[in-house]
C-alpha cells in the first residue's frame, strides 16, 4: 500500500463538492461547487453560462479590437479564478462573478467545471493526476453523454491514470455497510437522499438503479429552514434571519413519534423550551426562544400539509409507492434495506419514525389482502430503515470505502483503454463491490 | 492561480482549526497526498491532544544523504519524534503545549504545512553552501591558475524524486545548476511542454533579463556525463530542463524563495500544460457552439416536401 498512491474520491454535488482520498473516514475538503471568474456573472448580456474566454475574439466577433487581441494572446485571464469558499469571498468584491457549474445534480457548464476540477486537483488536493486513480460520482439518470464529457476531460486534459464513475445512490448503499445492522453487504436497497434542494427516493437492485421508479419530493433542507424561519417570524423573535433558522434547525430539531402527544409534553414540561443565543454582527447577543419548531420542522416530511399546499404526500407513502412500482422480485430487498443519506436525514429518530410509518402501511396492506383471500396467512415483510454514522457525506464515504479496496483499480478504465475505444467506453463500468467483488 | 502554493493546504486547514484557542480536541486520522507521490498521515495516535504528522517521500534516502535530517531538525527541532512505521519522518505537536500567541501558532502551522518543501530543500541548501565555499576558494585564484577541481565544481547531487524523473543539482564557484529530467507519457503533452519551455527561454531574452537561464534539450547535458542512472536513450523521450542560477539568485536572503520556486517547477509545468488544455478546450466548445448557431440559421424556414398521390405518382402543386 505504501507505494500505491491513494485513489482520489470526488463527489461534486449541486451545492457542495466533497473531495478527499480513499481510505479516510471523512472528505478532506467540503466546499461550495462555485467558481468565481473575472468579468461578472452576467457580463456582456451573454448570460451567466459564458466563460471568461468568451471575450476572446472568435470568428464571429473577429477584430473586436486589435490591441485587445495582442494583450489577450499573452494574458492569463483563464487562470484568474477562484473556487469554493474563496470564490464566494471573491465574488462579494468587485470584478468577479459567481457561477455554479452544476445544476440539479448535473453538470451544465463544462468550461467552468473543467477549471473547477483543475483547481481542486492542483490547489487543494495537490496531486499529480497522472499518478492517481479517480472515483467520481454522478446522479441517477445522468445522461451517458455527460459521462463521456467527463471522461474526455479527465483523460484528455488531466491524463488521469484511471477513472471510475459511480452512481451516488449506489455509493450511499455501500456507505451503509458500516452500520452493524447490515450483515450481507448487498447492493440492493432504497436510498432516501435528502440534501438541500430536493429529496430523492431511489430504488437500487443489485447495484443498478431502477430508473423508472425514482421519485422526487420537493421538500428538503432548505424548506425546513424556511419553515423554522416562518415560525420564528410568527412569534416575533428578535432575530429571525435565515442563518439563525438554519442554526436552530441543525442544533435542536428532532423527530417525534406523535405530534399531538409531543405538544402535550411541551405544555407539561417547560424545560423542553430552549433558548438559542445568536451573535449578531456588531457583537450584540440576542436570545431566541426555541419551542415547537424543534419537532415541527422535520415533521413536514411526514405531514407536508403543515408546510406546503401543493405537495401533500408524506415521505413514508412515497417510499412505499416507489417500492411498489419496482419489479416484484426485488421488493422484499428494497423494504429490508432502506438507507438514509444526506444532511436532512440526520435528525434524531428520523429513521425510527420512517420505519414505523412504512411498517404500518405495509402491515395494513398485508392485513387487507389476508382478509380478502379469506383465511390465508402472510409470512410478514421485513421493513428496516438503516441509520448510520456516515449519512452526511454518504456517497463520498461509500466512494472512499470502495476506492481503497485492492481490486478497485481493475474496475477503472485506463487512459490506454480510453484511447482504444473512445469516450463511449465510460458508458459501461463493471459493478464495483457487486457479486464477486470485495 | 498562476503559481502553485508550496504548503499543503489540508495540513494547514486541519492544524489551524485544531490550534484555535476554543477548539475541542477530536481524533484525526487522515491520509493525504501531495505532489510527486508524497504521502502525509495526520493522526492522533495516543491522545486527542497530540497530533502526529508523518511524511513519506520516495527519495528520502537521497535526501538524507544530502543533509535532510539537519534541515528538518533545524526547522522542527523540538517536535521531531521517531518516525511512524511506514513513514520516513514524523513530528508530534502537543495541543496543550502550544505557543501562546495566535501569531506564533500561525507560524507553526505554516511551518508544518511546508514539511515537504523543507524536506526537499536539503540538497539545494547543501549546494548553496558548497557554492559559497567554492566561491571563497576561487577568489584566491585567477581563472587561469585555478586548480582542476575548482573549475568543475562539486559533485552532482541526484534526487530521484519520481520513478523515472530526477533532479540533479550541481554547485560550482560561479553558479548552481539545477537539471530536471522530464518524461512525457503523452505525445501532445510533449508538444505542449516544448512550447512552454520555449516561452521560458524567450522570457529571459525578451523582458526579464535577471531570470535564471533556462535550457532545454533531449539528450543529457554535459554536466550529467558519468552520473550513474543517467541514460541516453537517444529517442528523445526524456527531456532535460536546465536552470542556471547565477550569483544574483544565490544570496542567502533569496535562498528560501528560490528553493521553493524551483522545487515546484515540475508540478507548475504540468499544471500549466493542463490549464492550457482546459483553455483550448473551452475555446473549442465555444467555437462549436458558434458553428452550430450558424448551421441553425442556415436551415430553410419550411422545406418543400414531395407530395404523392395515393397511387404513388408525384406531382407539383399548382401555384
Amino acid at each position: 500500500m505504501a507505494n500505491q498512491t491513494p485513489t482520489v474520491v470526488m463527489d461534486n454535488g449541486t451545492g457542495f463538492s466533497k473531495l478527499g482520498f480513499a481510505g479516510n473516514d471523512s472528505p478532506s475538503f467540503v466546499f461550495p461547487t462555485a467558481i468565481a471568474t473575472k468579468g461578472g456573472a452576467a457580463g456582456g448580456g451573454s448570460g451567466s453560462g459564458r466563460p471568461a474566454v468568451a471575450n476572446k475574439p472568435s470568428f464571429l466577433t473577429g477584430g473586436a479590437g486589435p490591441t485587445g487581441h495582442l494583450s489577450m494572446k499573452r494574458g492569463t485571464e483563464d487562470l484568474d479564478f477562484f473556487i469554493g469558499d474563496e470564490a464566494i469571498a471573491a465574488a462579494s468584491g468587485p470584478g468577479y462573478g459567481l457561477h455554479y457549474p452544476i445544476r440539479h445534480g448535473q453538470i451544465e457548464d463544462w468550461d467552468h467545471m473543467e477549471r473547477f476540477w483543475s483547481n481542486s486537483i492542483f490547489k487543494y488536493l495537490r496531486v499529480e493526476p497522472e499518478d492517481h486513480h479517480f472515483l467520481l460520482t454522478e446522479p441517477p439518470l445522468n445522461p451517458p453523454e455527460n459521462r463521456e464529457n467527463t471522461a474526455e476531460i479527465f483523460f484528455e486534459s488531466f491524463n488521469c491514470a484511471g477513472l471510475y464513475i459511480a452512481v451516488q445512490a449506489v455509493l450511499a448503499l455501500a456507505a451503509s455497510w458500516t452500520s452493524p445492522k447490515v450483515t450481507d453487504r448487498s447492493l440492493t436497497g432504497t436510498v432516501i437522499d435528502s440534501g438541500d434542494g430536493v429529496t430523492h427516493v431511489i430504488p437500487v437492485a443489485e447495484g443498478y438503479v431502477i430508473g423508472s421508479s425514482i421519485k422526487s419530493i420537493p421538500i428538503a433542507g432548505r424548506d425546513l429552514t424556511y419553515f423554522v424561519q416562518s415560525l420564528l417570524r410568527d412569534r416575533g423573535e428578535p432575530d429571525s434571519s435565515l442563518r439563525t433558522a438554519q442554526e436552530i434547525k441543525e442544533a435542536h430539531c428532532y423527530v417525534c413519534p406523535d405530534i399531538v402527544k409531543e405538544f402535550h409534553k411541551y405544555d407539561m414540561d417547560r424545560s423542553k423550551f430552549l433558548q438559542h443565543v445568536v451573535r449578531q454582527p456588531g457583537g450584540r447577543e440576542v436570545a431566541v426562544d426555541v419551542g415547537y419548531e424543534r419537532f415541527l420542522a422535520p415533521e413536514i416530511f411526514f405531514n407536508p400539509e403543515i408546510y406546503s399546499s401543493d405537495f401533500l404526500t408524506p415521505l413514508p407513502v412515497v417510499v412505499d409507492g416507489v417500492i411498489q412500482s419496482s419489479p416484484i422480485d426485488v421488493r422484499r430487498g428494497l423494504y429490508k434495506n432502506i438507507v438514509l443519506s444526506g444532511g436532512s436525514t440526520l435528525y434524531k429518530d428520523f429513521g425510527r419514525r420512517l420505519q414505523r410509518d412504512i411498517k404500518s402501511l405495509v402491515d395494513d396492506r398485508i392485513h387487507q389482502s389476508e382478509v380478502r383471500s379469506g383465511g390465508a396467512k402472510s409470512g410478514g415483510l421485513d421493513v428496516q430503515v438503516i441509520t448510520h454514522k456516515r449519512q452526511r457525506h454518504g456517497p463520498w464515504f461509500g466512494g472512499s470505502l470502495l476506492g481503497q479496496t485492492p481490486e478497485f483499480r481493475s474496475y477503472c478504465h485506463t487512459k490506454a483503454e480510453y484511447q482504444e475505444y473512445g469516450p463511449s467506453i465510460v458508458r459501461r463500468f463493471a459493478l464495483l463491490g457487486g457479486p464477486g467483488g470485495s | 492561480m498562476l503559481l502553485l502554493d508550496y504548503q499543503n493546504v489540508l495540513i494547514q486547514s486541519v492544524l489551524t482549526e485544531r490550534f484555535a484557542a476554543d477548539a475541542s480536541p477530536v481524533s484525526i486520522d487522515q491520509t493525504v497526498s501531495d505532489f510527486d507521490g508524497v504521502t502525509f498521515h495526520i493522526s492522533t495516535p495516543e491522545t486527542r491532544t497530540q497530533i502526529m504528522v508523518s511524511l513519506q517521500i520516495r527519495c528520502y534516502q537521497d535526501l538524507v544523504r544530502y543533509g535532510a535530517e539537519e534541515v528538518l531538525n533545524r526547522e522542527y527541532g523540538p517536535y521531531v519524534v521517531a518516525p511512524e512505521p511506514g513513514y520516513d519522518f514524523s513530528i508530534l505537536v502537543d495541543l496543550e503545549n502550544l505557543p501562546a500567541t495566535p501569531e506564533e501558532r500561525g507560524e507553526l502551522v505554516n511551518q508544518i504545512a511546508l514539511l515537504k518543501r523543507n524536506a526537499m530543500a536539503a540538497p539545494f541548501e547543501q549546494a548553496y553552501q558548497e557554492h559559497y565555499h567554492l566561491k571563497a576558494e576561487a577568489s584566491k585564484f585567477t581563472s587561469e591558475e585555478a586548480p582542476q577541481g575548482m573549475r568543475e565544481g562539486g559533485a552532482v547531487k541526484v534526487v530521484q524524486y519520481r520513478e523515472e524523473e530526477a533532479i540533479y543539482v550541481k554547485a560550482s564557484h560561479d553558479r548552481v545548476t539545477v537539471i530536471f529530467s522530464t518524461v512525457f507519457r503523452e505525445e501532445t503533452d510533449r508538444v505542449f511542454g516544448k512550447v512552454f519551455i520555449q516561452e521560458f527561454v524567450d522570457a529571459r531574452r525578451r523582458a526579464i533579463q535577471n531570470a535564471p537561464q533556462v535550457l532545454f534539450r533531449n539528450d543529457p547535458p554535459l554536466e550529467l556525463h558519468g552520473v550513474p542512472g543517467v541514460k541516453n536513450t537517444g529517442t528523445g523521450e526524456i527531456g532535460y530542463v536546465t536552470f542556471v542560477l547565477f550569483p544574483r539568485h544565490l544570496t542567502p536572503q533569496r535562498m528560501p524563495d528560490v528553493i521553493s520556486h524551483i522545487q515546484t517547477f515540475r508540478d507548475y509545468f504540468h499544471y500549466h500544460i493542463k490549464a492550457s488544455k482546459a483553455y483550448i478546450h473551452s475555446r473549442m466548445r465555444r467555437r462549436t457552439a458558434d458553428f452550430l448557431q450558424v448551421l441553425r440559421r442556415a436551415r430553410p424556414d419550411h422545406e418543400e416536401k414531395e407530395r404523392k398521390t395515393a397511387s404513388g405518382r408525384s406531382f407539383k402543386a399548382g401555384v
